[in-house]
């Protein structure tokens, strides 16, 4: 019953990445997961020496595991990497969807975004963008200077005035930044 | 310029040896005549002299010194005039430093100049420089790129052979260019040894142009791997020429002598690596000979292979990859840093040789001229480069998960460089009327490429970058959203790996940690883990610095605008906007590096060791905390976590008021003073405010204290805090 439903959650996911992908993503997979009952875990994660230099490395690592959970199955390690597949010609696009780039830039950007909220109220405060900052700089920051710069990024991005960024105005300020 | 005449100098000097040596010659075969044992101290062997110059005694070493020194004194004086080296690359400037010492050589009479024979070249010169290739090679982006290296250098080199020796021949066959008289395989055999990439003048170009370390592997990997289809290519056309009649048997025969020249050489390389590994494991007493054994069994690799007529560079590499990782665990620190000196000294003398002699050589009598060999030569060189680089990166990228872009194939086909091995095999044929001819087209090209291609490569990449880029300077959030997207696209590169490959590496890993590791590698030195393994790395060169530097490590005073306060809501002045930018450029994390660390100059410097550092020292203690609360996690995990925090530095790390479920305080209370001076007061955020993302049920985790260490720089290596 279970390879069944598997086999059509691979399909539904192979319409938005391309077959070969999906294969090399399982051989990376079963690679990382070293206790091979087919999920990972957070360990499994921090094996990889890369992610261990990487500021942003935990919340990465997060990012991969659902609420409450401490183990994350293939197909969610899927999904949150086809957030990150690559925008290519010459794949068959199944649905002809005109906006499909915009679409994928867009969601690399709530991926980003998600990093940034934590208590998941779809809006950055100032106190979770001083955590980020504080994570991506080195000790020669005070806590004046990181405040004072996480009040001009807010500053840059508020539109309606509650000194929160939400996601729109997170769009906006990242017209030019490219993912 | 002064320098400029000092060498002149220098040249003048060597070729004025080089009279007296030929004067000196003349005398002594004259004077064999008379008697053997001539000594030059006795004067009509009646008087002692006092003072005599003899030197016929030690001329050869004395040139061949005197040519190094040359080529030192040369590197020398590029890089003191700092600006040069920007402009223009070293090769080019060391083949003006050979023309202008060939001049001089040409100009005094009754000279020969020398120039560079094709023995002193594959034999001496050669090696080293594939050596050192071979030995920082870094292996897993080669191995996960070595199915496009592969296509690049082997169908790439045959479409560019048969590309432009076909083009040329149809080129001679017009009448009025006067060039009837080249067959057929004469052309092929002059496009055989054309075509190929050259290592030497692509590595002394590339590193001067960053590009990204995919494209910087592509690229090297290609002009390394080539050679083998240089050599059989050549050998066959050189061998075919000779023949009256060609039958299809021969052409089988040479696509075997392809893959035997190709296999043989890899063989060859491997065995030889097994064997230096092998050594290395016995050493223990005799830690002087560490690094020679290293050369020696490379070299002897290269010259093995070279008997087989193999490819010698294909050995070469293959034995410096095979046996880097087991003799690097064998040998001792100071063995490993000489080995590391010595290649880059080698490396560095014979690239400079061979430039200079390049140069040399150049500056000669025989030069046959023809306006448009020459001139179609070069522009076939290029169009079916740049051809066979379009065709076959289509091909290719429909297999890859990292496509190439127009960009870095512009740069794989512009930066196809023809170096000193085109100019060798083009001596090493034989005599035929129009080998001057081709020597002529081959030194042009060189000397385009080198030239031409070399200056103009990196503005051109430049120009290509700034296409994509906007005018106004990126606000603060764009600085700031920008480096937390490179940071969030570099871990998910690394987490979903480079998508390939991973069932053979995981088998051969298996293989290498069970069977060859215990073999060749010393009892007591068998490794840990990836994350282990680095952090020591980390932690002693670290421990290295301090005892050079011996002074407490204090963070940098900021210069003054940076120290101004800024305002607390209103928005703010432009001149502190400024200042944010200044600091966050200067203090923001870098991305992973992702250009390629090693240099023809200087061994892998890391410039971010201090940045890794700190992330590090955050993680293990977010990882601490982890721990604790796995009870359950694997054994495995465990023993590598708690390995971990053995091998922590000695680093002051106050007690942690865990935050509560919601958004973190953001500092801790009780700091104690003494950290404050050392500057790693902003060390606790990192790790509370992870906690805080984990699950809900860890609360009692979060109110665990860490446990208090003391203030040393003392480097712990097994003992407890």
């Amino acid at each position: 019953m279970f390879t069944g439903v598997y086999n059509f959650i691979y399909f539904l996911i192979s319409l938005t990445v391309s077959h070969s992908q999906i294969t090399r993503l399982y051989s990376r997979f079963t690679s990382l997961d070293k206790g091979e009952n087919g999920t990972l875990c957070r360990e499994d994660f921090q094996r990889i020496p890369e992610l261990a230099i990487n500021p942003l490395g935990d919340r990465i690592i997060n990012t991969f595991f659902p609420e409450g959970e401490d183990q994350v199955n293939f197909r969610g390690f899927m999904r949150t990497l086809a957030h990150f597949r690559p925008i290519d010609d010459h794949e068959k696009n199944k649905d002809p969807n005109v906006s499909e780039p915009l679409n994928s830039r867009n969601n690399k950007l709530l991926f980003a975004f998600r990093l940034y909220d934590l208590d998941k109220d779809d809006k950055i405060s100032r106190d979770e963008l001083l955590q980020v900052l504080r994570m991506m700089v080195g000790v020669n920051i005070s806590d004046d200077q990181l405040g004072s710069i996480a009040d001009r990024t807010i500053q840059e991005a508020d539109q309606d005035g509650d000194s929160c960024i939400s996601f729109t105005e997170f769009i906006k300020v990242n017209f030019y930044t490219s993912p | 310029m002064v320098r400029l005449l000092a060498l002149a100098l220098v040249g003048f000097l060597s070729s004025r040896e080089l009279a007296v040596s030929s004067a000196g010659d003349a005398s002594f075969k004259t004077s064999e005549a008379h008697s053997n044992a001539l000594d030059p101290r006795l004067h009509n062997g009646s008087e002692l002299k006092v003072f005599t110059f003899d030197y016929t005694h030690v001329q050869a070493p004395f040139e061949i010194a005197l040519w190094i020194m040359l080529a030192s004194l040369a590197k020398l004086g590029f890089h003191l005039y700092r600006r040069l080296p920007a402009v223009v690359p070293e090769s080019c400037l060391l083949i003006m430093v050979g023309l202008l010492v060939g001049g001089v050589i040409y100009g005094a009479p009754h000279q020969t100049s020398p120039f560079l024979s094709t023995d002193v070249f594959f034999l001496y010169l050669l090696p080293p420089i594939v050596l050192d290739a071979g030995y920082f090679l870094p292996i897993r982006l080669f191995f996960e790129n070595l199915g496009t290296i592969l296509c690049y250098a082997v169908l790439g080199t045959f479409w560019n052979v048969f590309g432009i020796g076909l083009s040329l021949y149809g080129i001679c066959q017009v009448g009025p260019f006067g060039l009837g008289d080249v067959s057929l395989l004469q052309a092929l055999l002059f496009g055989s040894l054309i075509a190929a990439v050259d290592p030497v003048a692509v590595l002394s170009v590339f590193e001067e142009i960053h590009v990204n370390e995919q494209l910087h592997i592509l690229v090297f990997g290609e002009s390394l791997l080539n050679d083998a289809v240089t050599v059989v290519l050549y050998k066959l056309f050189e061998a075919f020429c000779q023949m009256p009649t060609i039958s299809a048997v021969d052409v089988v025969a040479g696509i075997g002598q392809f893959f035997m020249v190709a296999v043989g050489g890899v063989a060859v390389g491997i065995v030889y690596g097994f064997i230096a590994a092998l050594t290395t494991r016995f050493t223990e007493k005799i830690q002087v000979i560490e690094p020679l054994s290293v050369f020696l069994y490379s070299y002897l690799s290269y010259l093995t292979s070279e008997m087989f007529h193999f490819s010698g560079i294909m050995a070469i590499i293959t034995c410096a990859v095979t046996m880097k990782q087991y003799v690097e665990s064998n040998v001792s620190q100071k063995s490993r840093t000489t080995i590391k000196y010595f290649m880059k000294m080698w490396s560095s003398v014979s690239e400079t040789l061979i430039f200079i002699f390049l140069g040399v050589s150049t500056v000669r009598d025989s030069h046959d001229w023809s306006w448009p060999y020459i001139s179609f030569t070069l522009f076939f060189c290029l169009l079916w480069r740049a051809l066979g680089v379009i065709f076959l990166t289509s091909i290719v990228n429909k297999f890859r998960m990292n496509t190439i872009t127009f960009k870095d194939q512009f740069i794989i086909a512009y930066g196809g460089l023809r170096g000193a091995i085109s100019f060798s095999l083009v001596f090493l044929l034989d005599d035929f009327p129009r080998k001057k001819l081709f020597i002529t087209a081959t030194i042009v090209v060189i000397l385009f490429t080198v030239f031409v291609q070399g200056m103009t490569i990196k503005p051109l990449v430049e120009l290509l970058e700034v296409k994509k880029t906007r005018k106004a300077p990126p606000t603060v959030s764009e600085e700031i959203h920008c480096r937390l997207l490179d940071h969030i696209l570099a871990g998910v590169e690394d987490i979903s790996g480079h998508w390939g490959q991973h069932y053979w590496k995981d088998k051969f890993q298996y293989f290498n940690k069970k069977y060859l590791k215990t073999f060749l590698i010393r009892g007591d030195k068998q490794p840990n883990s990836s994350i282990v393994l680095f952090y020591q790395k980390l932690e002693k060169k670290h421990a290295f610095e301090f005892n050079e530097s011996e002074e407490l490590i204090r963070p940098p005073h900021p210069p003054g605008d940076c120290q101004k306060p800024a305002p607390s809501v209103s928005p703010l002045l432009p001149d502190e906007l400024d200042s944010i930018r200044t600091i966050l450029t200067r203090n923001l994390f870098h991305i992973r590096r992702k250009t390629p660390a090693y240099n023809r100059h200087t061994l892998q410097r890391d410039g971010n060791a201090e940045e890794m550092k700190e992330i590090l020292l955050r993680r293990r203690q977010s990882l601490g905390g982890n721990l604790t609360r796995k009870r359950g996690g694997t054994s495995e995990s465990d023993k590598e976590l708690s390995k971990e925090k053995r091998l922590t530095r000695s680093h002051t790390v106050g007690s942690e008021h865990k935050p509560a479920v919601e958004v973190a305080k953001p500092l801790p209370s009780d700091i104690p003073a003494s950290m404050c001076a050392t500057g790693a007061g902003g060390m606790e955020n990192g790790p509370g405010l992870n906690e805080s993302t984990q699950s809900p049920g860890g609360s009692t985790r979060n109110r665990r204290d860490k446990p208090q260490k003391t203030l040393s720089f003392s480097f712990q290596n097994e003992t407890q805090e």
